[in-house]
């Protein structure tokens, strides 16, 4: 398989768009790196189909690709404790996801469905960052919730998990 | 990045992600055509169809399981994780494929069904590959999932495959498969040329459905060594067990162990051609028992045959065969040792039809004659197997300390051996070159190696340098030198003490004869006639084995003025020391002037008590016996043989005419003398004399070991104060064992006799006690 070969490939988002990527970069998807691995350089005779992801979600998808290409690849399945647990984000993700929350959506579950797992990883910090120190009522209002608890159900749920309340 | 507006691919047209039914409908259709028509390839839409389906199903919210219902949005999940539809259908799938291969698997046999088992498994196999990709989704979050959280018999997409094929195939075929695999190997042993690749992929095959039931993500070898290896073995072991006992029935017992050791190459050769290696420790002992051990019987009756006629490759051939087998060797070396054994005495028969007159040189040439030839054999037949050295080292003790010219006693050989040394290191005997030289000694080595009485060898040794250091007769002090080397490298620095003591003394000597020189120089009064030329060795008395002489002796007066003011000199150099003098290893020369029949005058090697018998006749043509002894000093049995020598070389005639000098007889010089030589060696050592020596030497050899012996008791029992009796015995036998094999009633004697000292006391129950 011709993995090595450097070239461009185009993708065809599924609201009509193309977009030419350099191969190395689109591999950071593993849906994408597998189907080229899988179907060989004969079947890439037109554009690249992805229903599941408009074009301006991919091209900010393709723009973290661009950057994190050059990173180590992660092991498979490297769930060391240290990685889960911290929700540090390097400076240009942070940056990277000052994004409205619609795309942020967007981003995590593009990135879901092309498999790509670091992306996916930056995504649901940023989110875990934003419920971070906040009240039930700040989250609700931060991602536009509305509260469908009666109040029996709520004094309920508060009670289960009194212990898990900083003091 | 750039956008482009080229022709649009068409976007593949993906099921309503909330339809099980119409979902799984467009999933198998991408499936069955991966499995079945993968050769034709798979476009673009089809595979990020397939993916998404997937991928939609697995994320819709609101899709209705048909199975276990109420489990899914359990409280405990926290998110909704479907897929066990698709998996469930999947497995279904799967099934149905397979079963069809099963039915379809019938209409073949042997190498068509193994063709078509490797096809289906290649096909299969790459297709589970590609569809291991497509549900990726499912393998990452609901696979994923059932596994952390422990259920059973959950697969990653792709091991489901192998665990399919072998729940549903594999158990269905697989006899039948072993069945038609093993027709082949049967033909290849038969010499047929098969294609081995085959048996290769299917060998393949089976390691790879070894799946850890533990750990999914391990692999284990179980599935082929019960399917695969089990059955292997037993057929090669049936065919090798008929093969066998048919051509050992036809053929001689040489030409089987040719048919053997090329069968086990084979095996080996099968192995690194087409199956796993794992089987290579099985399938050899399976081979071992089949071919060698079996027959190790009639093969071990063989290697007497063998042995008989020198058949160096065939015995190379068993012990190759042999080998293999645990224990297969045991019985060849008994049979090797015991042969060598015989040789070697055979080999000393034949030579000792007169022991006492044994040459010493035919005596070791039989010994090393034996030896080397069976040294050979183990290096070329036995590739110098440590164990056969053993058992050459055992045989060639026995029969060189245990033969018939040592009925009378295990010293013969180190005696004979001793001799033969001497004859080698003294000069003149032989003309070898330096390193024929060296060779000899390592020769001498080689069966002094297997002395066991190695007290006598150094003896004898020691007795025989003595003489060789006095009279200059040593052929090369290197090879000397070399000589004391080898016996301290295997017996110590304690053996060759003495030995290298002597050789001290002489060097002392050299150069205290120089200063001796200078001295009477000094001394010398101008007019005073000519001194005596002479040199003097002083030997250290508890390193020679010498003796003062046993008779009393006058030097004649010619020489004593020069041995007194030898000894003047020496006791001023050392004061103190005792000068004994041993005339008996004395030795010079005078020139007779008085020989009418020739103008040089002869001179007459001699011992110096030849020289104090001859001078008298300086003053008288004619002594009495009487005359003699009177000056002389000497006993009749020193005097007797000396003038023997004489008469019989006719330099004196004795009146009246007989047999032997004595008292009462009259000696004259004979004027008429005559020989062909100028110079004429008297000093002629006499039979007896040499007798005697070996006897004595025999004799001094029996009190050392005494004293060895109650050495060793002595300091066993200092360091253990008390010991029994048996065990003693036993300790004493190991600390001299290097020096010579001490008998148990001697060990006992001398217990009593360090008993009777009171060294030792009786104690209570057989044990000893040590008195300080």
């Amino acid at each position: 398989m011709s993995t090595e070969k450097v070239g461009t490939i185009t993708l065809l988002s599924n609201d009509g768009m193309s977009v030419s990527v350099d191969r190395t970069v689109a591999e950071r998807s593993m849906l994408i790196k597998n189907m080229l691995e899988d179907l060989g350089e004969g079947a890439i005779t037109s554009d690249i189909p992805i229903p599941n992801v408009n074009e301006s979600v991919l091209k900010k998808v393709i723009e973290w690709c661009e950057h994190h290409k050059n990173d180590p690849p992660t092991a498979p399945d490297d769930d060391s404790d240290s990685r889960k647990k911290t929700t540090d984000i390097e400076e240009w993700d942070q940056k990277f996801m000052q994004v409205d929350q619609e795309m942020l959506f967007e981003i995590i579950l593009a990135s879901n469905y092309l498999d790509i797992k670091p992306l996916l990883d930056v995504g649901c910090k940023t989110v875990a960052n934003m419920i971070k120190g906040k009240s039930p009522e700040e989250i609700r209002k931060t991602f536009n919730i509305t509260n469908d608890f009666t109040p029996e159900e709520e004094e309920q749920i508060r009670r289960e998990n009194e212990w898990a309340e900083d003091r | 990045m750039a956008l482009q507006t080229k022709a649009l691919t068409a976007m593949p047209t993906v099921p309503n992600r909330e339809d099980l039914e119409a979902t799984w409908k467009y999933l198998e259709h991408g499936v069955a055509k991966i499995m079945i028509n993968l050769q034709d390839g798979i476009d673009m839409q089809t595979y990020m169809g397939v993916y998404t389906a997937v991928h939609n199903f697995c994320t819709s919210q609101k899709a209705v399981s048909n199975s276990s219902a109420g489990v899914i949005g359990g409280a405990h999940r926290g998110a909704h994780l479907l897929g066990e539809d698709l998996y469930q259908n999947l497995i279904a799938y799967l099934n149905e494929y397979l079963r069809g291969l099963v039915e379809q698997s019938k209409t073949h046999a042997d190498e068509a069904l193994l063709s078509y088992y490797i096809k289906e498994w290649d096909r299969y196999t790459t297709a589970a590959k590609y569809i291991n990709h497509l549900f990726r989704y499912l393998n990452r979050h609901w696979v994923k999932r059932e596994m952390d959280e422990g259920k059973k018999n959950i697969y990653d997409v792709y091991t489901l495959h192998l665990v399919q094929w072998r729940q549903t195939l594999f158990t269905e075929v697989h006899e039948k498969v072993m069945d038609a695999v093993l027709k082949m190997v049967e033909k290849q042993r038969n010499g047929e040329t098969i294609e081995h690749g085959q048996i290769k992929s299917i060998v393949d095959s089976f390691v790879s459905l070894g799946l850890d039931e533990a750990d999914p993500t391990k692999s284990t070898l179980d599935v082929y060594r019960f399917n695969f290896e089990k059955p292997f073995l037993e057929a090669t072991k049936l065919f090798y067990q008929a093969e066998s006992k048919q051509f050992v029935a036809e053929n001689s017992i040489v030409e089987y162990m040719k048919k053997a050791a090329v069968r086990l190459d084979e095996e080996e050769e099968r192995v690194k051609m087409y199956l796993h290696p794992d089987i290579i420790v099985p399938l050899k002992k399976t081979c071992n028992t089949a071919l060698i051990a079996d027959h190790s019987a009639i093969l071990r009756d063989e290697f007497q045959v063998l042995l008989d006629n020198d058949r160096y490759d065939d015995m190379e051939r068993m012990y190759k065969l042999l080998q293999r087998i645990p224990d297969g060797l045991d019985p060849l070396r008994a049979k090797f040792e015991a042969h060598v054994r015989k040789a070697g005495l055979n080999a000393v028969a034949k030579v000792a039809v007169d022991a006492d007159k044994l040459e010493p040189k035919i005596y070791i040439d039989a010994l090393l004659e034996i030896h080397t030839q069976y040294s050979g054999l183990v290096k070329t037949a036995f590739q110098d197997e440590p164990e056969f050295t053993r058992s050459l080292d055992n045989a060639c003790r026995e029969f060189v300390n245990r033969n018939q010219v040592c009925k009378s006693g295990s010293n013969k050989s180190p005696e004979l051996l001793a001799k033969y040394a001497d004859s080698v290191l003294r000069k003149g005997t032989n003309g070898a070159e330096e390193s024929d030289l060296e060779n000899t000694l390592n020769q001498i080595m080689t069966v002094f190696k297997y002395i066991e009485d190695k007290d006598v060898f150094q003896k004898f040794y020691s007795r025989m340098l003595a003489r060789r250091l006095i009279h200059t007769s040593s052929s090369s002090d290197d090879a000397e030198t070399s000589m004391i080397s080898k016996l301290k490298e295997q017996c110590g620095y304690e053996y060759t003490n003495k030995l290298q003591r002597m050789f001290q003394d002489m060097q002392i000597s050299k150069d205290l004869n120089t200063g001796f020189k200078d001295f009477e120089a000094g001394l010398l009064e101008p007019g005073d006639e000519k001194q005596v030329d002479a040199s003097y060795s002083i030997l250290g008395t508890g390193f020679w084995p010498l003796n003062p002489p046993n008779t009393d002796f006058t030097p004649p007066a010619e020489i004593s003025k020069a041995y007194e003011r030898f000894q003047t000199f020496y006791s001023q150099k050392h004061n103190g020391r005792k000068l004994t003098w041993l005339w008996q290893f004395c030795k010079g020369e005078v020139k007779a002037n008085y020989c009418k029949n020739t103008k040089t005058p002869y001179t007459f090697q001699v011992s110096t008590y030849q020289m104090a018998i001859l001078l008298l006749f300086n003053d008288s043509d004619k002594n009495s016996y009487d005359d003699i002894v009177k000056a002389t000093q000497l006993q009749p049995d020193v005097l007797d043989p000396a003038i023997g020598i004489f008469l019989k070389a006719k330099v004196l005639n004795m009146s009246p005419e007989g047999d032997k000098p004595g008292p009462g007889k009259m000696f004259s010089l004979n004027y008429d003398f005559k020989n062909k030589k100028i110079r004429i060696n008297l000093n002629i050592a006499v039979k007896s004399e040499q007798k005697q020596e070996v006897e004595d030497t025999h004799k001094t050899i029996e009190e050392d070991r005494k004293l060895l012996m109650q050495s060793a008791i002595v300091r066993i029992m200092k360091a253990r104060k008390k010991m029994k009796h048996t065990q003693l015995v036993s300790e004493c036998i190991n600390q001299i064992r290097s020096r010579f094999v001490p008998k148990i009633p001697d060990i006992k004697k001398c217990i009593d006799i360090l008993l009777e000292k009171e060294y030792l006391e009786r104690l209570e129950d057989d044990e000893l006690g040590y008195l300080a």
